[in-house]
């Protein structure tokens, strides 16, 4: 009900109430702020410049246009909202940091729907949480792939990863993928095996689940291919380009670094998606994240500032701005037209990261903690001895993604569903404060639960945690196999547990 | 026979001797070099134009001037400015409060002396670190932040200043009280006695601090780019350089990050060199003393 | 334990010396516990006391005193202006009226939301004309944090102004009775460039420090008492709010999994300190060492170029750090000039792992310290060498003692004498050497089990970088990391006091003038 009346609530105010704002309303000079990548400081500045002089709401913005790293923006906005940029771009890892961190104004309804349909919905989902879109999707392009010497690597071993680290061994040249310090290129392996870690969020942006598999046979596998090529000695690690000045034969890294990397072996550049490794007889083709780069607006006090920047937020991450950021920089477009464009299709670091999208995995939503806790797999690989060394460093992994909720054992949950298991979507969680719990049930028939214990299903913070199965604390019998609690009437129930009996009285 | 032996001795004491200095002069020339390479290899590789990111050689393949050039057409000026403001601004007022500071605690005693020499050995026992956040939102309410941040340096360079007294009053501790008695009782005020009979013989410690206060700026890529952060107008040089190793930007900007640092290092080595004396005369008066 | 007298003491042996005032250092920590607990009761009973004593004064001055000392303990400063001190009156009054403008101004609020750091965190609003989002900020709690610490400062300064205020009043009634003239302004004045003099002197130093060093110390003392971090900003996001001493049994707790990962924060603290130690004592003596011989070794007489050789070394002190450790981290690197050197030289089979392994990266960064410390070291131990007078050595060498002897007998004594405090100082220094470690390995390498959400944790932080990493990482564990800096100073202190206990003699400080 509730859902539905938020909806229809949306939907009121999108078709009927929205753009009752003239254009004068909007019209005045704003001073601004805006923080871009460094390569594109002037481009933006002349971008600003053409919607100043194009714009039909009579806006101009003195914008102060810095070079903010993509990477430092987060951590900057965290110090301070206040003094960030108005605008301000950044890579897809920090979109959690700073939604919890209230660094991010939501996007209104209409600019919400335009760039949902303008964009690649993967993207328009990196943005999103819940069902509301909190940055403007700048780029499409934070993948990475393999760059290589052909001088070094023949071609028909870029396939494997053993021939590959072989050759590197041989010609004393180093292997460059940067396993050590980066969660973001260490998931390669794990997503090779098909390991996933699935976060999801709640309207507010709070993590609520996740469902993570890097501790499991397949995680093991993906360990057993990275332990090949962290204990090379020809192995660094290191995603940067100019490693190729200094000794390197292969590395793995971005579309960034086309430019140095043809600059540095010129003809003798080979450009391909990773490579498979291979355990046990089978063939396992390294995965890759596809991320990429949001412009976020600042959370503004008065709602016509906040309106004009939503206006040049939309602008300098629309079509126009894309191609240009497209053919001056080459930076991959989100924007769904430009991405089909000619120009964009035959990109050559562009195809490369079209050969590796087969394997690759949309970035989503991960917990900003995640990235720290991943990084250090690569370390504890390369330390461990032999096969139940690879485990425990799963294990470790594992029990610092668990300690990221704080688990009360003592609350207990109802999880219930309304028209059964099956329906996914309609399952709803509810705390029992005091093992106590009231519930109201609408239909007969109409809702369905278990009690369970929060250690296997979630926390008292609201986190839950999906592991394999969920324990419940009281067998009900044969004739109730799937032990559920069955509301056969509709009414006021109260819940209430005492040790192992679950009393279940109709108000 | 005593004679011969003697003589033998002698000889032999003198050969030991030019052995001993050829192997000190080996020593010597081994440390010298382990210690400029580093700053050789930068050199060389500010003239470097062949590429713009890191390389494995050392010897550029390609001399120029581009680096330098480039750097001009950045902020770097800029950034220059901000920081030999903010260098020079701090070694004035840095140098006249440690005097101060130093100078009270080595020749009065007062009642609170000791409580107070004992408050600051105990603050400054925490680590300073942990307080740049608070400093940070001080010096924003002061609206000394980002762009305007290098009143915001100078003022926490120089508002601290005073818990570094020890080597300054080590130096006053070693100048004889005897001649400030001499002119206390010629009638000279507390005033004059600094300005006529301390202050000349306290060249080497003042240039000391001087120099220490001059060079600290220059070095603070921490606390700067805390307060600086998302305002290139507000950097010091530490600050800038330092951005330009960002992953983004290294590839682009190593060569000139190598060129901002040689141009770093030439004023403040040319003026420690000038001033190598005092230095070692007022950390050797100072600094073991306190 | 037996105690040895004087004469005793001196017949032992070195060896037997330091290990009989070690042993006597322990066995007397009961009595120096049991003396602090009787030092602590008597402080506060003598604070008692003093209240008591200070209660009764202001009573019997108030009594005993004139309408204008009556009239002064309500307008500051009456008793100054109506005696013809209008200078200190002024003042006085000033400050009254600043000090009652702010509290009612501003000082009362913040002081009134002290307890509950803020009420109101920010909202966000739907604005259904301009189809956007607004954001109205209202409670904000590191501000209420600040300026209420801020408030009781300025109380304090208060009530002891309005004390000295009450004293002189009894001080003027004393003098005026006696038949002598008070004070001018003038004399006031000119005292403040000679008997008060200090006060001149210090009242700038001193403000500075309160204002830059003792209240943020304060402030960040206070916040390892609450919940403060990234998400809980106390303005943009969620106020934070007084947890007590949750923090620091997170901190000191050894069970793991409390937040911490496979490790507890204790354990992993405890890691770190140990390893904050050793290096601390390593770089502090090898460079003392080294850099004494070096010093040595220049200063010898027969060795000509003494300048040069100085300046080569003295270019690491004038070239900042960030510059040069930055570079010769690189160097280091698995595929850095030095493996390169020696691959090509044929020396080694694959790169030596300088950075990656933990005892190798130990190692590494000590040996590269030296290479930063020596020219201090060098610069403060040649002067010292100068100082140590020639006709010791004039006379050693004449009762044939070798170069070692003389300096085991004569050098070192003099300058472990010298240098003691020194020595000290630059130990607690390197333990907060935090340059060194970030710029040339940023802590690497990893140490697994010690990472946890609140920080990747390598084999060469130290707990200063860990510190730093804890402020600046994903969650910006504030809170956290002000633990970490209170149990630093709390290490600091303990190390300063033992070693202070130690040391030959603690030397009188007026023994140089």
């Amino acid at each position: 009900m509730k859902k539905f009346l938020a909806m229809l609530l949306a939907a009121i105010m999108a078709f009927s109430m929205v753009g009752f704002a003239s254009a004068s309303e909007l019209a005045g000079t704003y001073d601004i702020t805006v923080w871009v990548a460094a390569e594109i400081v002037d481009l933006t500045k002349a971008q600003i410049e053409t919607y100043n002089q194009t714009n039909e709401l009579g806006i101009t913005f003195n914008a102060t246009v810095e070079a903010v790293s993509e990477a430092d923006a987060g951590t900057n906005m965290i110090v301070d909202v206040e003094a960030g940029g108005d605008l301000y771009c950044f890579a897809q890892d920090q979109f959690a940091r700073l939604v919890q961190a209230g660094a991010l104004a939501k996007l209104g309804v209409k600019a919400g729907e335009t760039v949902a349909a303008a964009n690649d919905p993967s993207v328009v989902a990196a943005a999103t949480v819940g069902d509301t879109l909190y940055a403007y999707p700048l780029t499409a392009d934070n993948g990475y792939f393999m760059y290589y010497d052909k001088t070094v690597i023949p071609e028909e071993h870029v396939d494997s990863l053993e021939a590959i680290i072989a050759d590197c061994e041989a010609a004393q040249k180093y292997f460059s993928f940067e396993m050590q310090t980066s969660a973001w290129y260490l998931a390669s392996f794990f997503f090779a095996t098909g390991c996933e870690s699935t976060w999801e969020t709640d309207a507010e942006g709070q993590f609520v689940s996740v469902k993570d598999t890097f501790n499991s046979p397949e995680g093991l596998i993906a360990a057993k291919g990275m332990e090949k090529l962290v204990k090379s000695p020809f192995h660094l690690s290191s995603s940067s380009g100019a490693e190729f000045s200094s000794n390197a034969a292969v590395v793995v890294t971005g579309i960034w670094d086309f430019e140095t990397v043809k600059g540095i072996l010129g003809d003798n550049m080979g450009v391909t998606d990773l490579p498979s490794f291979e355990v046990d007889g089978t063939s396992y083709h390294l995965g890759s994240f596809s991320g990429c780069k949001l412009m976020g607006v600042k959370p503004q006090v008065d709602p016509v500032r906040a309106a004009a920047l939503h206006q040049l937020a939309q602008y300098l991450t629309g079509e126009q701005c894309q191609t240009e950021r497209f053919n001056e920089r080459s930076w991959g477009p989100s924007n769904s037209a430009v991405q089909a464009s000619e120009a964009v299709q035959a990109n050559p670091g562009l195809a490369a990261l079209l050969m590796q999208s087969p394997y690759s995995v949309p970035q989503g939503q991960i917990h900003g903690s995640w990235w720290d806790i991943a990084k250090v797999i690569g370390d504890d690989v390369k330390a461990a001895a032999d096969e139940a060394g690879l485990q425990t460093a799963l294990d470790n992994y594992y029990d610092k993604i668990s300690a990221l909720f704080t688990l009360d054992t003592s609350a207990l949950l109802f999880v219930g569903a309304w028209n059964g298991w099956n329906n996914a979507d309609q399952e709803e969680t509810y705390y029992l404060k005091n093992n106590t719990l009231t519930l109201d049930v609408p239909e007969s028939d109409y809702m369905g639960g278990r009690i369970v214990n929060p250690g296997d299903w979630g926390t008292d913070k609201g986190f839950a945690q999906v592991t394999v199965g969920k324990e419940l604390i009281k067998d009900l019998g044969a004739d109730n196999p799937d032990n559920n609690i069955v509301f056969a009437e509709a009414g006021n129930y109260t819940i209430t547990i005492n040790g192992a009996d679950i009393n279940i009285i109709k108000n | 026979m005593s004679e011969m032996q003697n003589s033998r001795r002698h000889m032999g004491l003198k050969a030991s001797r030019t052995l001993a200095n050829t192997a000190i002069y080996a020593f010597l020339i081994a440390i010298s070099i382990i210690w400029l390479i580093p700053f050789v290899c930068i050199f060389l590789q500010s003239f470097r134009v062949e590429s713009t990111h890191q390389v494995g050689y050392v010897i550029p393949q390609q001399w120029g001037f581009d680096n330098y050039i480039n750097l001009f057409q950045t902020d770097f000026p800029r950034w220059y400015m901000n920081t030999f403001i903010a260098a020079l601004v701090t070694a004035v007022f840095q140098t006249i409060i440690v005097l101060c500071m130093s100078y009270t605690l080595s020749r009065f005693r007062f009642k609170m002396r000791k409580p107070l020499m004992r408050l600051m050995l105990i603050l400054g026992m925490f680590p300073g670190m942990l307080t740049m956040i608070i400093l940070y939102r001080v010096l924003k309410d002061l609206g000394m932040t980002q762009a305007n941040s290098v009143p915001g340096l100078i003022l926490v360079y120089v508002a601290s200043s005073g818990m570094g007294y020890y080597v300054s009053k080590g130096f006053f501790d070693t100048i004889p009280k005897s001649l400030d008695e001499a002119a206390r009782v010629d009638g000279a005020t507390r005033f004059q006695v600094l300005k006529k009979i301390i202050l000349p013989l306290s060249k080497p410690i003042v240039i000391y601090t001087i120099l220490t206060a001059f060079m600290a700026p220059w070095g603070d890529f921490v606390f700067a780019r805390y307060i600086a952060f998302g305002a290139s107008a507000g950097k010091n040089v530490a600050v800038g350089l330092y951005d330009w190793l960002n992953k983004d930007q290294i590839s682009k900007c190593y060569t000139m990050f190598c060129a901002g640092g040689v141009l770093v290092a030439i004023p403040v080595t040319v003026l420690f060199m000038c001033l190598q004396k005092y230095y070692v005369e007022g950390v050797t008066g100072g600094a073991v003393k306190g | 334990m037996k105690q040895y007298t004087d004469l005793e003491y001196l017949k032992l042996s070195k060896g037997q010396r330091l290990l009989y005032r070690i042993l006597s250092f322990l066995c007397a920590i009961p009595s120096k516990i049991g003396g602090l607990f009787g030092a602590l009761w008597r402080l506060i009973k003598g604070a008692g006391q003093a209240v008591a004593n200070e209660t009764r004064d202001i009573w019997l001055t108030f009594v005993n005193g004139d309408w204008k000392t009556k009239l002064s303990f309500l307008v500051m400063g009456f008793g100054n202006l109506a005696r013809g001190q209008i200078l200190r009156g002024l003042l006085f009054l000033l400050f009254e009226v600043v000090f009652i403008g702010y509290m009612i101004l501003a000082g009362g609020y913040w002081l009134s939301m002290l307890p509950s750091l803020g009420k109101v965190g920010p909202t966000e609003e739907y604005n259904m004309i301009f189809d956007t989002y607004v954001t109205t900020y209202n409670d904000n709690s590191f501000k209420i944090l600040l300026y209420g610490v801020l408030t009781i400062f300025f109380i304090i300064a208060f009530i002891y102004t309005w004390r000295v205020n009450v004293k002189q009043n009894q001080m003027a009634e004393k003098i005026l009775a006696t038949g002598k003239k008070l004070k001018s302004g003038k004399d006031d004045l000119r005292s403040l460039v000679d008997d008060q003099f200090h006060k001149t002197l210090l009242s700038l130093p001193l403000t500075g420090i309160i204002i830059f060093t003792v209240l943020p110390i304060v402030f960040m003392v206070l916040v390892a008492f609450t919940n403060y971090d990234g998400t809980h900003d106390g303005y943009y996001n969620n106020l934070f709010t007084w947890v007590g001493l949750d923090n620091f049994n997170t901190m000191l707790s050894w069970t793991a999994g409390t937040g911490s990962g496979t490790q507890s924060y204790a354990a992993t603290f405890g890691e770190i300190l140990s390893w904050t130690l050793i290096w601390a004592f390593f770089a502090t003596f090898t460079n003392y060492f080294l850099g004494m011989f070096v010093a040595m070794a220049i200063n010898k007489k027969g060795i000509n170029l003494k300048k040069l050789w100085r300046t080569i070394l003295v270019m690491t002190i004038a070239i900042p750090q960030f510059i040069s450790l930055l570079y010769v981290s690189k160097m280091f690197a698995k595929n850095g000039i030095v493996n390169g050197f020696l691959m090509s030289m044929g020396w080694i089979e694959q790169a030596l792992p300088f950075w990656e392994d933990p005892t190798w990266a130990r190692i590494t960064v000590i040996i590269i310290n030296i290479w930063i410390g020596i020219p201090y070291l060098m610069l403060i131990t040649t002067g010292i060498l100068m100082n140590i007078p020639q006709d010791l050595y004039e006379s050693a060498r004449i009762d044939g003692a070798n170069a070692w002897q003389q300096y085991t007998k004569i050098t070192l004594p003099y300058m472990l004498f010298v240098t003691g405090p020194y020595l000290l100082t630059s130990f607690t220094g390197n333990m907060n050497n935090f340059n060194v470690i970030y710029l040339l390995t940023g802590g690497a390498p990893t140490n697994p089990a010690a990472s946890s959400a609140a920080g990747t944790v390598g084999y060469t932080d130290l707990l200063i970088t860990w510190l730093f990493k804890i402020t600046t990482g994903a969650e910006s564990q504030y809170y956290l990391a002000s633990v970490v800096g209170i149990l630093v100073f709390v290490v600091v202190a303990v190390i300063s006091l033992v070693v202070y206990n130690l040391l030959p003699s603690i030397k009188n400080e007026e023994d140089f003038q």
